[in-house]
């Protein structure tokens, strides 16, 4: 209300009316000059073009082209040069390169230990990560949908919490936690007559350190996309299981799941492409070790391309990387979307 | 019957049971880093160690400051993740206007093309883009970390997907009432998708804030860190100081649990909006 | 205000392979002043044509004349019409004012002061000016059409363009608002298009009507001229409610036989001299119940409607309606026969549909007279 008198005590004031004015008149004769474009709809994409081309397209078709390379050094030659009038233009060559054809992909797939290394860790992190979150994600979405909770926006926000912390700032807290002398972790396992476990020390325990740490990120998150899911689930569908005499286990077998099988889907989907491009966490909590029992795929490319400048066989990794996730994610939406 | 009713109250009961045990294991992390950013290294390494927090924060921060210039990769983080969604934002909206709003050729082919690359990591990109950033001389730039994914596919999807949702009679009026057509997307679509336009505000801002890899590649002066980098520099160090690194943890959460307790709609409307790309 | 002429308008839609045409052919002058509503089925081109006039489609041939002067190759902005759209189309992020002036912040040079003065005077007249600050998402629908109104009145345009304003509207709203319009356009005297798919509407507004189908105009006139002149089938069927039975009948003669032993004879045999067979026409308010009529039938259904009944019966294969008096209410199942008045019956040719015969019989007897010894 006092905002509103002000306002148009402001309004009244004849310099301010003449200025505004005056900028609006302005705009008017701008726009009025501007002539009718019929590239209009081309004006709009390009300037998002011209930077997806650069920046996205070709690096993509960069990296396949590079793994069949070895890389030398920076480049000083000049790979096109054109001159007009006076203005030259020279787009110099990215990079030395030697031709090698498949044999990055054939040591990859055959000779390189650490490269199995990585992708066993990795999955091995998957097979337990992702079906630990997901039953425990959808366990608490199902419990927070039920009709009879209170308080379902805190508890939604508390438990959706960890979505709000950076991936380097939470992997630092759980280097923090799982400190093998001073972790909270051990200290709680010690209180209870537990013995302390070598969170970091031991390839097990490292591993185990991963996966808690990535489901305690994650968790929320899915959890309020299987939420928002079962929330679209017709109450009708549960009256009329309830009517047919189903418990409220046959409820969740037979209306709930069906019903939100799309959504697990993608929630599967996309925690399996997530957990393949895990880099941060192994890197701040467990540097990959102990001796390299937690060394990702990730980590090995960034290791291999940025630590000892393979880039050409950093980027086979990379592409063989891509090949094998789609595949994964290709056979879980033809396996899960089946039904 | 009253069985049926005791069973129903247990259930009740155990549901309850299960979502605080729920809490308190989300909770305690964040607890953990509260107390260790404000009580000295060497009460933390005492044992027991303590669980409650104490009044150090500042003093922590100030080690913090002297060891490394952590407000400097704040500022660093602010105005990239900043520029970066402002920049995004733009590119994609416009974008999108034109491909839910008007006809043209190769549109469908266009947009498809795009939506395709939406499942390309970002491993993939990361070589040549080192390659192309030395070559012309941009390592240690915002404008290396800022650009690439500026033109960002799930940002031009969303924004295509709400766009079409505004009915073409609000356009058509706004033509008829004098509008040209660049103030039909400034004046009419843009401010009508406001809701919309903060989700993706959010999901590109914390792209941006918390992206580790691809800066970590690029900007190697420290001088240039943005603040994962930082942090990651800190645990990297010869002597670690939790204190400082718990410190520096929570001022990089904080501003993001703000803007998340202050906008939760928004932010689960960008998860959510993530996930409607299947 | 403005004569809007259109000359040999085509519209066609689809620009590679298969084309649609939505309008052909459409030649039509729309007199200043006039409020002109476009009837027809949907399908029928009368948004299409509408959106021309409005600049909003560019026309494939033809042109579009406001007082002579060429505006067809002219953009929406620059036409000075205005329109309402059938969802409003109001900016759901600006206030009731901020709607009714955006128009004239974007074209004008008025001062603000100037603006909002005619925004206040504009939604006084519509009696919506105490809801200036609210957004329109605030509102009921009928006074978010009344913004509609307001924001397209306040430019004071040569030409105004109605997309089905009313058919959001709850029915008894529908009828008040219909009202208010047709007062509020002889206040301004702007030349008006209307578009509406309901004859009822089109029949109680227009000072004209213009109908279509299949994109093309069948015929242009008052209601009483649609009503009882129609220049084909298609006009005769749409125009008037319920609508008009239709059935072939043959000739020998100047008898008429049709279906379910229907049998009549021309008191004017001229009309059908040389032909086989003819579509007969008559509305069910001229059917009356008559023993020995030439109308035999079955009642199925008797509705009342409280000061009339609606008797629809079976002649044949053939479904008819009649509109009788509320106290006549044969039982359904029984035969019952009508019977008619020569000068309401309608003729049409078999195979172009094109009226042989309209009406040439009163309507209401009673007003006629009425009329006759007032003047």
């Amino acid at each position: 209300m006092a905002l509103s008198a002000i306002r148009s005590r402001v309004r009244s004031l004849e310099a301010y009316q003449q200025l505004s004015d005056r900028v609006r008149y302005t705009r008017q004769d701008i726009s009025a000059g501007i002539p009718e474009i019929p590239w209009l709809p081309y004006a709009y994409i390009s300037p998002f073009f011209i930077l997806f081309g650069i920046f996205l397209l070709f690096p993509t078709a960069y990296t396949l082209y590079l793994s069949f390379f070895n890389y030398l050094g920076v480049a000083n030659e000049v790979l096109l040069s054109v001159t007009m009038g006076p203005v030259t233009v020279s787009i110099p060559q990215i990079a030395n390169l030697e031709f090698v054809g498949l044999s990055h992909y054939e040591r990859l797939v055959f000779r390189d230990g650490l490269f199995h290394t990585s992708l066993f860790n990795t999955a091995f992190i998957f097979l337990v990560q992702v079906p630990l979150m997901v039953s425990v994600g959808l366990a608490t979405a199902v419990v927070l949908d039920s009709k009879f909770i209170r308080a379902k926006g805190l508890f939604r926000t508390l438990i959706a919490l960890p979505v709000a912390t950076g991936l380097v700032a939470y992997s630092t807290i759980f280097l923090l936690l799982f400190n093998d002398q001073a972790g909270l972790i051990n200290y709680v396992l010690v209180q209870l007559g537990l013995s302390p476990v070598a969170w970091l020390g031991s390839a097990w325990g490292a591993r185990m350190t991963i996966v808690l740490a990535v489901t305690w990120r994650w968790l929320g998150y899915n959890m309020i996309i299987l939420l928002a899911g079962l929330q679209t689930v017709p109450e009708q569908l549960y009256e009329a299981a309830e009517i047919d005499g189903a418990g409220r286990w046959q409820k969740f077998r037979y209306v709930t799941l069906p019903q939100i099988q799309p959504v697990l889907l993608f929630v599967v989907v996309s925690s399996t492409i997530g957990t393949f491009q895990i880099f941060s966490e192994p890197y701040i909590i467990t540097g990959g070790g102990p001796s390299n029992a937690t060394i990702t795929v990730v980590q090995y490319i960034y290791n291999q391309a940025f630590l000892q400048l393979n880039l050409g066989y950093a980027s086979a990794v990379s592409v063989l990387l891509v090949i094998i996730v789609s595949a994964m994610s290709i056979v879980q939406i033809q396996y899960g979307g089946e039904e | 019957m009253r069985t049926e009713t005791r069973n129903e109250a247990l259930w009740k009961f155990g549901a309850y049971i299960f979502l605080m045990v729920i809490v308190v294991l989300v909770l305690i992390p964040l607890y953990w880093m509260i107390v260790a950013a404000t009580i000295p290294q060497s009460e933390f390494f005492s044992w027991p160690p303590r669980i409650i927090p104490g009044l150090q924060w500042f003093d922590n921060f100030q080690a913090l400051q002297e060891n490394i210039d952590f407000l400097n990769s704040m500022w660093n983080s602010i105005i990239i993740s900043v520029s970066y969604t402002a920049l995004s934002l733009v590119l994609c909206s416009m974008a999108g206007f034109a491909f839910a709003k008007y006809e043209f050729r190769f549109k469908e082919p266009l947009f498809y093309f795009i939506l395709a690359t939406l499942v390309l990591p970002i491993q993939l990109l990361i070589i040549p883009l080192f390659l192309l950033m030395v070559q012309i001389g941009w390592t240690n730039s915002y404008l290396a970390v800022i650009l690439p994914w500026a033109a960002n596919p799930l940002g031009i999807f969303l924004m295509r997907q709400n766009m079409k949702a505004i009915p073409d009679s609000l356009l058509e009026s706004a033509r008829m009432d004098g509008a040209t057509e660049f103030q039909l997307y400034y004046k009419i679509a843009l401010p009508t998708m406001l809701p919309s336009l903060a989700a993706l505000s959010i999901i590109l801002f914390l792209n941006q804030w918390q992206a580790f890899l691809y800066p970590l590649v690029i900007l190697q002066d420290p001088q240039m860190y943005t603040i994962p980098l930082a942090l990651a520099e800190l645990v990297g160090q010869q002597r670690v100081y939790f204190d400082q690194i718990m410190v520096a943890t929570s001022l990089a959460v904080t501003p993001i649990f703000v803007v998340f307790l202050t906008m939760q709609q928004y932010f689960i409307k960008g998860i959510l909006s993530g996930s409607v790309k299947q | 205000m403005a004569t809007i002429d259109i000359t040999k308008l085509r519209k066609e839609f689809g620009d590679d392979g298969e084309q649609i045409v939505a309008v052909d052919d459409f030649n039509l002058t729309i007199r200043d002043g006039e409020f002109l509503v476009f009837v027809g089925p949907s399908g029928c081109g009368k948004t299409t044509t509408l959106r021309c006039i409005a600049g909003l489609e560019d026309v494939t041939s033809g042109t579009i004349e406001f007082d002579g002067r060429d505006v067809t190759d002219q953009r929406a902005r620059e036409r000075d019409v205005a329109m309402v759209f059938q969802n409003y189309a109001l900016y759901p992020h600006m206030t009731v004012r901020k709607n009714i002036a955006f128009p004239l912040r974007l074209s004008t040079k008025q001062s603000s002061a100037e603006i909002d003065e005619q925004v206040e005077d504009v939604a006084d007249l519509l009696g919506i000016g105490t809801l200036l600050e609210q957004k329109p998402r605030e509102l009921s629908g009928g006074q978010q059409q009344r913004v509609a109104l307001g924001r397209a009145i306040i430019r004071d345009p040569e030409v105004f363009l109605m997309d089905e304003p009313l058919s959001n509207l709850d029915a008894k709203l529908r009828s008040k608002m219909r009202t208010e319009l047709q007062e509020l356009q002889s206040e301004l005297d702007v030349t008006t298009a209307y578009v509406t798919h309901d004859q009822t509407e089109a029949m109680a507004m227009g000072d004209r009507i213009a109908v279509l189908n299949g994109g093309e105009l069948q015929q242009v006139g008052t209601a009483s001229e649609v009503y009882r002149s129609p220049t084909n089938e298609f006009v005769a069927s749409f125009i008037g409610s319920p609508s008009i039975n239709l059935f072939t009948a043959e000739v020998s003669g100047t008898t008429l036989s049709g279906p379910g032993g229907f049998e009549y004879t021309l008191e004017d045999g001229s009309l059908v001299t040389g032909r086989e067979s003819v579509r007969m026409g008559i509305r069910p308010e001229d059917m009356r119940l008559e023993a020995g009529g030439a109308v035999p039938s079955t009642v199925t259904v008797v509705e009342q409607m409280g000061n009339e009944n609606f008797l629809y019966a079976e002649m044949g294969d053939i479904d008819i309606t009649a509109r009788i008096e509320s106290v006549m209410n044969p039982e359904e199942g029984t035969d019952v026969e009508f019977g008619f008045d020569e000068s309401d019956l309608y003729l049409f040719d078999v195979n172009t549909s094109e009226a042989l015969k309209t009406k040439t019989g009163e309507t209401d007897v009673a007003y006629e007279k009425y009329i006759g010894e007032t003047t």
